[in-house]
């Protein structure tokens, strides 16, 4: 397939494409547009089902206790569902809001809360399981292939994990820990996306020395093989992502973003930024290892 | 490609395993009981709480054991369902209550440190008929005057308060009360099970409270030596009884008191509200807690939250699951058929294995599957493609698949270990539900490799065994495909 793309040539304009939304992706966090969700700041939340009156978003917030309604988020969920996020409350508040949302919407309501010390520690425990798991898997990598490789792998996986991140805050949704759990995912699953590549580049590979351009034109050549089992498979994954976007709630759907972002995402990075850093990295290396030697 | 007889061992067992599952999940028992749900799809309760000590020292593993014990008790005095109460690190409980109809009420009785204390009041200031929403900040400034009063010494003394009802008028009456730092009489001084619900001559509800012998001669002590100190400074003598650092009542001492004492209000026509006074008899009839506990997190979901996620949940996982089929039969044809086959085999053992673990499902874990679905699929999409290339190459059909399935397995292997890592990690820092989807995850990985490997190679070696031969269109490599390889190559 793509017989005539050259793949590691053309490897600028593949990396501004990624740059570009990388850019978007961090200029929106930068003007604070990535909306930490309860389980990483403390709050509460509450979940109106089957509601019997269909009210405005200003209406709810009107029907809040005094005192907590300015600081109340209220969003509107599918028909007849409300979800309403507020800072800390104390027992005998979060009652209040729950006796005034059933009775203002005439719904069944559900309540979630998270003290502000237990979200800092899911924080710190979210992070540490990413880093955990790049290292991890850089290891891994540098076991079973090189540790170019392993290089090469790894800023597929920044990639990704920054392009689903940035997709977040771009669409303004919640970051919650469901979220955290599909940028693990997302890790896992692009990488698998990568080493589908990287095995075949390793098959490939010749045994005579390095040459820059026999190396650039067998990743080229291995890409081609493997490009249409990397575009099946993405798909094979997305059509249950999407059924889950389409039919799930809330969780569910937050979820199903995060993946459908990660996994096109990691598609991408497999084919256009993963073998272009090996192919760069080995010029680099050649390079500098030509060089060492009459500096010397 | 192995022996028929090695193909038919394979399909053997995946025909008994089936029969298990079968018989798991449909004959052991209803098949609507069979599935365990998580709170988050049939609703209920979860807290999770951290213990901590008084003067912010370390707790052990005994008294979280003992912490979770008692909790367990208060929850089974209320009646309900089979609650879950477990120890969780090294200073967490993770408490799981099914099906509850009055979720605040267990919310209340389950966090509380219920450590009672008596204690002498030395000076007292209040503000009746506060508006709910000013309570907070008139204690604010009730501490800033008790602060100021001479009998107030930092370290000696702290203030507590008291919000109760009042008896005339709307609002809340706030107490501030300027106390010992240490109790004068705790908890200790109570009879096993001595918290009851009576009514008073008045008719109004109060826990009685019987003491011990011993915590008898100490009340009546410490009431003896308040009457005397209320004759010199001529204020009323006033028992301040609270439970966890909040004052329940005040009420003026005439006479030296025993072994018999109650808690009241006598702000309301019917005395203590009726489920107060339950859950106060409760949580002091079960001793106070080893160690603080603090509700860091809670989740109450209603049943019809529930049941609509997992309405939604099946129904992303089936279309899903419907169109995987689908398209693998619609791109590789006879091969995708085999395949299909397998996901079937594979979606029914997944199931049996959920019930026999049994893993409870959530809806992380929904989602966990789902994702399984397309990770399955890919190992056979991985090999079909290589099958595909090796008949584009000129290969013969059986000659394709050995090398197929022989070079695919290698990418397969690397693939599924690094899923396999990520899943180890998230199990082994998360809790809860996320731990039930890296489970999931695990499981899914494991048995996808044996369907999507195993049984389709075992599947293929026998229908070629039987002299089926699939042509390569049989497989979804069309004519021109090969020859433009032919060019190409």
């Amino acid at each position: 397939m793509f017989p005539s793309v050259d793949f590691v040539g053309n490897w600028r304009r593949w990396f501004v494409i990624s740059g570009v939304l990388l850019a978007l992706g961090i200029l929106a966090m930068l003007f604070g547009r990535l909306d930490l969700g309860i389980d990483f700041q403390g709050g509460a939340q509450f979940t109106a089902t089957g509601a019997e009156r269909q009210l405005s978003e200003d209406d709810v917030t009107a029907a809040l206790p005094p005192g907590i309604a300015e600081e109340s988020v209220v969003t509107t969920l599918g028909n007849n569902g409300y979800e309403v996020r507020t800072p800390v409350l104390s027992d005998a508040e979060s009652e209040e809001v729950a006796d005034a949302l059933s009775e203002a919407l005439g719904a069944e309501v559900s309540a979630t809360s998270v003290s502000p010390a237990f979200g800092e520690q899911l924080r710190n425990q979210a992070l540490q399981a990413v880093a955990a798991a790049l290292l991890i898997i850089v290891a891994f990598i540098s076991v079973r292939f090189e540790f170019s490789f392993a290089i090469a792998a790894m800023a597929a996986l920044v990639h990704d994990v920054l392009l689903t991140v940035g997709f977040y805050a771009v669409f303004g949704r919640e970051v919650s820990l469901v979220t955290v759990v599909a940028v693990l995912t997302v890790l896992g699953y692009s990488l698998y996306d990568t080493i589908i590549i990287f095995d075949r580049i390793r098959e490939n590979a010749p045994t005579l020395g390095y040459n820059r351009r026999r190396f650039d034109e067998m990743v080229n050549v291995s890409i081609r093989q493997v490009i249409r089992r990397s575009i099946y498979t993405s798909v094979f994954t997305l059509i249950p992502v999407t059924a889950l976007l389409i039919f799930g709630e809330s969780t569910l759907s937050d979820f199903a973003f995060a993946l459908l972002v990660g996994i096109l995402a990691g598609a991408y990075s497999s084919i256009f930024i993963a073998p272009q850093t090996l192919a760069l990295y080995k010029a680099w290396r050649a390079g500098s290892v030509r060089r060492a030697p009459s500096s010397a | 490609m192995g022996s028929t007889r090695n193909n038919l061992i394979v399909l053997g067992l995946v025909v008994v395993l089936l029969g298990v599952a079968a018989y798991l999940i449909f004959l052991r028992q209803p098949v609507t009981e069979s599935t365990q749900l998580g709170l988050d799809l049939q609703g209920g309760v979860s807290a999770q709480l951290e213990g901590s000590q008084t003067g912010g020292g370390n707790v052990s593993r005994e008294e979280m054991e003992q912490a979770s014990d008692l909790i367990r008790q208060r929850i089974d005095r209320l009646g309900v369902a089979e609650p879950d109460v477990r120890v969780q690190g090294t200073d967490q409980i993770v408490v799981q209550i099914p099906g509850v109809e009055n979720p605040d009420e267990v919310i209340d009785i389950i966090g509380r440190t219920a450590q009672l204390g008596f204690y002498q009041v030395l000076a007292t200031d209040g503000a009746p008929n506060t508006p709910a929403e000013e309570v907070s900040s008139v204690e604010d400034e009730l501490r800033e005057d008790l602060q100021d009063d001479q009998e107030y010494e930092p370290g000696e003394t702290k203030i507590l308060f008291e919000n109760s009802p009042p008896i005339q008028g709307g609002g809340t009456d706030v107490f501030g009360y300027i106390v010992r730092q240490q109790p004068d009489l705790t908890g200790e001084a109570l009879q096993q099970n001595g918290a009851n619900v009576e009514f008073d001559q008045s008719n109004q509800r109060v826990v009685s409270l019987q003491l011990t012998g011993e915590g008898g001669d100490q009340m009546a002590e410490l009431t003896q030596e308040m009457i005397n100190d209320a004759t010199v400074s001529g204020e009323p003598a006033l028992l301040a009884i609270a439970l966890d650092e909040d004052i329940q009542s005040a009420p003026q001492v005439q006479d030296v008191l025993a072994d018999q004492i109650s808690i009241s209000n006598s702000g309301l026509p019917e005395g203590l509200p009726e489920d107060e006074a339950r859950q106060l008899e409760t949580v002091l009839n079960t001793g106070a807690l080893p160690v603080n506990m603090e509700i860091i997190s809670q989740t109450e979901v209603g049943p019809t939250l529930g049941l609509s996620s997992l309405r939604s949940g099946l129904l992303a996982a089936l279309v899903g699951f419907a169109l995987v089929l689908a398209l693998l039969a619609i791109i590789y044809r006879a091969l995708g058929l085999v395949a299909a086959l397998a996901l079937l085999v594979y979606a029914f053992l997944m199931w049996g294995i959920v019930v026999a673990v049994p893993v409870t499902m959530t809806l992380p874990g929904i989602a966990g599957i789902v994702l399984s679905i397309g990770v399955a699929a890919d190992a056979n999409v991985v090999i079909f493609e290589r099958i595909k290339e090796e008949v584009r190459r000129g290969r013969t059909s059986r000659a394709a698949i050995q090398a197929g399935y022989d070079r695919g397995f290698r990418a397969i292997l690397d693939g599924n270990v690094t899923t396999l890592i990520t899943a180890f990690i998230l199990f082994a820092l998360s809790t809860g539900s996320v731990r039930g989807f890296a489970v999931l995850l695990v499981i899914g990985v494991v048995l996808s490799m044996f369907t999507a490997v195993v049984v389709t190679r075992a599947l293929l070696g026998l229908l070629s065994g039987r002299g089926v031969q699939l042509s390569p269109a049989m497989m979804g490599v069309s004519k021109r495909g090969i020859s433009e390889q032919e060019t190409a190559g």
